[in-house]
């Protein structure tokens, strides 16, 4: 999966494109923004889940007994899962709790830690990777092979081994952050190296170097604008990884537990309720689908509209 | 060619000989309280300290680290006094929730996991390569659309969702297939084949989706190459152009990322082996995690992580036979 | 019924979607038109489906933990005495197995004498005789095989200093004046010693043929079937026992030739394979798995199924409990307003709805055998009884709410999980108790819970009968002298009273429990008054068969199928 990103990636242009151009590419295509939009709403909405259930009129802990047929295991009077006026997604058997409440609250974490896991794996990365393009021979055989341990470890098996060990009293989310992250900085690591040893040998680094700029300024002016394009590029590809990853963790039972929510634990307990209340199934499994897809679509417009040249994922204008 | 050969198994050695000592280090050395985790659930305290003694944890460090490696090379005895847990080499640990050596465990269960992984990556491999090859040649085309919107969507799609959709399709609406139960194929080959046959869909869609993408992408820029060019200038018909000369550079991260791929699913397909029962190992490291069964836990991870670093080597050597190009260094 | 929670989610994916793939299409002619005649029920394969070995692990019987020999176990293993199988109420008293009768007490209860049957053999044709039950008993002592009932050690005089036989000593407080006799001798009188013996720690093991821990590889059966082979949380294999006949056994009926047992299977898949009743799943049943509330819903619209589906209770109470050696849990007012405050309602449906569990009011499980005594002193109703609680809490000194800290396992199959936490804190909320979760891992729970010095002020826990008298549902609880400092300690609010002990003692001396049942009842409503727990619910069992079962029904005594008496012809 990680080498297969990379590619995906494609490789640092020639010169680093300009602002304004990369916007109009972006905006011309639309699949890319039908992405983004989702991808902005879906994370704007999880920001203002508070505000967005105070309108409903609604929150995600109180327990409506009343609406549920005890007797038949719990499940929601009413079609579609008790949709409706009050309740616009419906409620959950056995509790009552409000769905549209609740998805929202589970958005929250699934963002939180999908974002969260980004920022470790593009931190250790792209740290790891500068250091090892620009270091001397030594660093770099040291560090490569350090990169090379890191893409082998099976990630979500040693996630799974790490969170068996860790008490249960450590909070969840920022476990999941952590250890989905430290076994997944490999990929960031090999492309930001990757890219660094061959920018070293472009002209306006070497004019820098002669200029006498310490290796840090080199590492941070001139060297990162031009690994920028394909590391957002990979970025955003990380992401909708890292939100299966939780999703799939927490669907294991490994991940986030009850009572905190995400769509991947959702899912989990809503499965078996498929066929008595499809609607408890239906909302975090169309939620984490769509998000995903909108990431994934986005990712691959900001490559073609950095880089036109690059392959794309969709084909199409060339 | 032997010269590299030695240098590729020191690396790998070399390389396992630290995911060893990684896995030792963050299962038996940091953990506050090893012997509790290896005991397990409902533990009591004769048995704790009988397991305490067993696992020598009384010894310094590096004693119980050497043990540890001894252990892989040679087998160990966990003894504490009269009651002796014989473990024969290559041992990668003692369950004692189970009462047998981690590597039996694995061995049962190795088979289920193969078959799973094997049927799965033909299906993958076929379904994605073709459909990728089909999508380049049509490259702009509605073809081309088509199979990247689906591959777009099976891809996102987390396997728990696309497993349940293939259930309810084939199992409950078109009554085509009852749902599975593991045979093993020396039992009944065409039960096995059967039952597996949601599994291996389940697992190659997602897997597909990834292969064609990658297959397109190398196909394309395979077939923008000079030598390419050269060839239709010869003449030489299309068929024999792409069949030939143009898979051989694509196939070649193929080929890398399937040897990866099929190191890591062997034990990492937990996703689809707990929704369909399949009792393998990647079913086992959820359950031994349930059930903080430390030694089992360390032992697979060991065995994926080394799965995955004979993996890559033996892509590397399958790199150069395919790619004449390449040079072995 | 207890199951890994992830495995139980994902696995549940399974029953949802393939629900179609159910009996709606396949239930063609079902062959249970035939009548269940138990002259003529001879013949065929039972498959028992379940989630754990039902052996717990290990086919030591000194190893073997069970509430009135088991299910499966009890098949391989016969006891001096063993639940009465027969569904309804009846099935709670305790009748003989390998002896003549159930026990002739003497000496105030302390002292039990037993006689063994004639023409009873183990499956090699060697004769059962009092020694080998002897034998099985005092082995159960020693340290290489732990587990099993605990009462031994306490009851049996000289228990507690016992370290089993294999060094040459011997329990003196088990006679064997001859080969049909066997006399055990108590620390103190225990009227209810006949339900203990139907432990498998009172199966016969003879001597010569036990090799210590080797032992379960081939243990001798003395039931209908013998092992034909086990591997320990996979499978079990059982062949009918040759020396066994009806003749000498008037409990079991034994009809199936062939008993084989799959264990480790998902809760969902068992259900989903039970529900479809393809092939062999026809003549299967399972020992350990219930319906989960999604699979209850889906079945209630299937008259097929629901004719399948059948209930039985097991006498459990789940229930928060209180340290009261924490503040505030101290002041009986506290509780007593968390008692008014508990909306049952919401407890009952996070556990699936009043199809599989009912409210509880009082400690004891409302079934007569354990002289159950409808009381509900803190009057809630389904939701609640807010104001009160409230007024409670001012009196107390908390006129602007409490915030208290909950204690819960991680997972919710036993029902002391996040679903009944949440429902809680959902509930309290309303009279100003602010309620925060605190989930202890799966693993580790039991222990915390059950040392004086680790407990938690206020938590969920569990509790179910080892047999249906009163006794051991309420001494473990509220027995101030079995409050055990080093774990293993049931007796969470540390009841001390001298009065409560001395009756306990009293009602010990009760031979016959069916005049025991009405002062068991009395000391439960006693100790109800001082709001010590706050039960919540008593589950409810509902179970599927396969469709070629016969003659199934859950007992009263565990709320378990008894593949002794079903048939699958």
């Amino acid at each position: 999966m990680t080498a297969e990103l990379i590619t995906e990636a494609g490789a640092a242009p020639e010169a680093p494109a300009r602002g304004r151009q990369v916007r109009r590419r972006l905006y011309a295509d639309r699949m890319a923004m039908a992405g983004l939009v989702i991808a902005v709403v879906m994370v704007v909405a999880a920001l203002a889940a508070p505000l967005l259930v105070h309108l409903e009129g609604q929150d995600a802990t109180t327990y409506h007994p009343e609406l549920l047929d005890s007797a038949r295991g719990g499940v929601p009077r009413g079609s579609f899962g008790g949709a409706g006026g009050a309740h616009w997604l419906g409620v959950e058997p056995t509790t009552g709790r409000d769905l549209f409440a609740r998805a929202l609250g589970g958005a929250r974490i699934s963002f939180l830690v999908a974002f969260g896991t980004l920022i470790v794996q593009i931190l250790l990365g792209v740290g790891i990777g500068l250091a090892a393009g620009l270091g001397g021979k030594v660093a770099d055989a040291f560090l490569g092979r350090l990169i090379d341990l890191a893409i082998s470890f099976p990630q979500l098996i040693f996630a799974i081994a790490l969170l068996a060990i860790v008490p249960g009293t450590f909070p969840r989310p920022i476990l999941l952050m952590m250890v989905i992250g430290l076994f997944g900085w490999g990929g960031t690591a090999r492309l930001v190296r990757g890219q660094v040893l061959s920018l070293r040998t472009r002209d306006y680094v070497s004019a820098a170097r002669l200029s006498g700029a310490s290796r840090t300024r080199i590492a941070l002016r001139e060297i990162l604008p031009g690994i920028s394009a394909p590391l957002v590029t990979y970025a955003a590809l990380l992401l909708p990884n890292n939100m299966i990853s939780e999703a799939g963790l927490s669907f294991l039972g490994i991940g986030v537990r009850p009572p905190a929510s995400s769509w991947g634990q959702m899912l989990s307990t809503a499965t078996t309720w498929f066929q008595a209340d499809p609607t408890y199934v239906l909302v975090p499994g169309l939620l984490l689908l769509v998000n995903v897809l909108a990431f994934t679509v986005l990712a691959d417009g900001l490559r073609t509209a950095l880089d036109p040249k690059a392959p794309s994922l969709r084909g199409g204008r060339r | 060619m032997t010269r590299y050969l030695l240098r590729r198994f020191a690396s790998t050695v070399v390389l396992l000989l630290v995911m060893v000592a990684f896995v030792y280090v963050i299962f038996y050395a940091l953990p506050a309280n090893p012997a509790v985790l290896v005991c397990g659930k409902g533990c009591g305290g004769g048995q704790l300290a009988a397991i305490d003694h067993k696992l020598g944890l009384d010894q310094p460090e590096y004693v119980q680290f050497w043990h540890f490696l001894e252990g892989i090379f040679v087998g160990r005895d966990y003894s504490s006094g009269p009651d002796v847990s014989h473990c024969a080499a290559p041992c990668l640990g003692f369950s004692f929730q189970n009462d047998q050596p981690v590597l039996s465990l694995i061995g049962q269960r190795l088979p289920v996991s193969l078959s799973l992984t094997t049927g799965a990556m033909v299906l993958w491999l076929v379904i994605g390569v073709s459909a990728g090859v089909l999508s380049a040649l049509r490259v702009g085309r509605f073809t081309d659309r088509a199979v990247t919107a689906v591959s777009v969507l099976a891809f996102g799609a987390p396997i728990f969702v696309s497993g349940m959709l293939l259930l309810m399709l084939f199992c409950g609406y078109l009554h085509w297939l009852d749902f599975p139960v593991y045979v093993p194929l020396t039992d009944d080959p065409a039960a096995w084949a059967k039952n597996l046959l949601l599994p291996w869909f389940t697992l190659a869609i997602a897997q597909a989706a990834v292969y064609a993408r990658l297959t397109r992408t190398g196909m394309l820029e395979t077939l923008s190459e000079d030598h390419i060019l050269t060839f239709r200038a010869y003449g030489l018909r299309e068929r024999r152009i792409v069949g030939r000369h143009a898979m051989r550079g694509t196939l070649t991260p193929i080929i890398t990322l399937s040897a990866y791929d099929f190191g890591y699913i062997l034990v990492g397909a937990m996703l689809t082996e707990t929704l369909f029962g399949l009792p393998g190992l990647g079913q086992l490291i959820v359950q031994s995690s349930n059930n903080v069964d430390l030694p089992v836990v360390a032992g697979l991870t060991l065995v994926a992580g080394a799965a995955i670093v004979v993996a890559n080597t033996a892509a590397d050597l399958l790199y150069a036979v395919v790619d004449r190009r390449v040079v072995l260094t | 019924m207890r199951t890994s929670p992830a495995l139980l989610a994902t696995a549940a994916l399974l029953a949802a979607a393939t629900a179609a793939c159910s009996s709606d299409g396949s239930s063609s002619s079902s062959s249970g038109s035939a009548a269940f005649d138990p002259k003529t029920c001879q013949g065929g394969t039972l498959y028992v489906l379940n989630q754990s070995d039902a052996t717990s692990h290990h086919l030591d019987p000194a190893r073997i933990y069970t509430s009135g020999g088991g299910s499966v176990t009890s098949l391989i293993f016969r006891t001096l005495t063993t639940r009465h199988r027969v569904p309804g109420q009846a099935g709670d008293q305790v009748v003989p197995d390998l002896a003549t009768d159930t026990g002739k007490a003497s000496d105030g209860a302390k002292t039990w004498t037993y006689h063994l049957k004639d023409g009873l053999k183990f499956d090699d044709g060697t004769p059962i005789t009092s020694k080998d039950i002897k034998w099985g008993v005092e082995r159960a002592f020693a340290p290489e095989l732990p587990g099993g009932i605990p009462y031994l050690r306490d009851w049996l005089a000289g228990g507690t200093d016992y370290t089993g036989p294999y060094k040459g000593k011997e329990l003196d407080s088990i006679q064997t004046p001859d080969d049909k006799t066997i006399v055990f001798k108590l620390r103190k009188p225990e009227g209810d010693f006949p339900y203990v013996a139907t432990a498998t720690q009172f199966a016969p093991v003879p001597k010569a043929k036990d090799n210590g821990t080797g032992y379960e590889k081939h243990p001798v059966a003395s039931g209908p079937y013998k092992v034909q082979s086990h591997e320990q949380d996979k499978s079990l294999v059982l062949v009918r026992n040759p020396y066994w006949s009806r003749t000498v056994d008037d409990q079991r009926l034994a009809c199936p030739d062939r008993v084989e047992g799959t264990y480790g299977l998902n809760a969902a898949v068992i259900n989903q394979r039970l529900s479809a009743s393809a092939g062999k799943d026809a003549n299967a049943i399972t020992v350990d798995t219930d319906l989960s509330p999604a699979e209850l819903a889906r079945i209630s619209t299937d008259p097929n199924l629901k004719k399948r589906a059948v209930k039985g209770e097991f006498g459990e109470t789940d229930y928060i409990a209180f340290n009261t050696k924490v503040k505030p849990f101290d002041d009986a007012r506290v509780r007593q307003a968390i008692a008014y405050a508990i909306g049952r309602q919401s407890v009952v449906n996070a556990v699936g709805g009043s199809s599989l569990a009912k409210a509880a009011t009082t400690f004891l499980p409302d079934q007569a055998a354990f002289g159950y005594q409808p009381y509900d002193y803190f009057p809630a109703g389904p939701n609640g009884n807010a104001a009160k609680a409230k007024e409670l809490l001012a009196q107390a000194g908390h006129p602007n709410g409490l915030t208290i800290t909950l204690a819960h396992r991680n997972a919710d199959y036993n029902h002391d999980g996040p679903a009944v936490a949440t429902a809680v804190q959902a509930s309290l909320k309303q009279a100003g108790i602010t309620v925060k979760l605190k989930p202890y891992d799966d693993a580790g729970y039991g222990d915390t819970i059950q040392k004086p010095s680790t407990e938690p002020g206020i938590f969920l826990a569990t509790w179910g009968a080892d047999w249906p008298t009163g006794g051991p549902f309420l001494a473990p609880i509220f027995d101030g002298r079995q409050i055990l400092k080093e774990g293993g300690n049931f007796n969470a609010s540390q009841l001390n009273d001298p009065k409560i002990n001395a009756e306990f003692d009293a009602i010990n001396k009760i031979t016959d429990p069916v005049q025991a049942r009405p002062r068991w009842g009395a000391l439960d409503a006693t100790i109800g008054k001082q709001a010590l727990n706050v039960p919540l619910i008593h589950p409810i069992y509902i179970r599927l068969t396969g469709k070629n079962v016969k003659n199934a029904y859950l007992d009263q005594w565990r709320g378990s199928y008894d593949p002794a008496m079903v048939s699958v012809k």
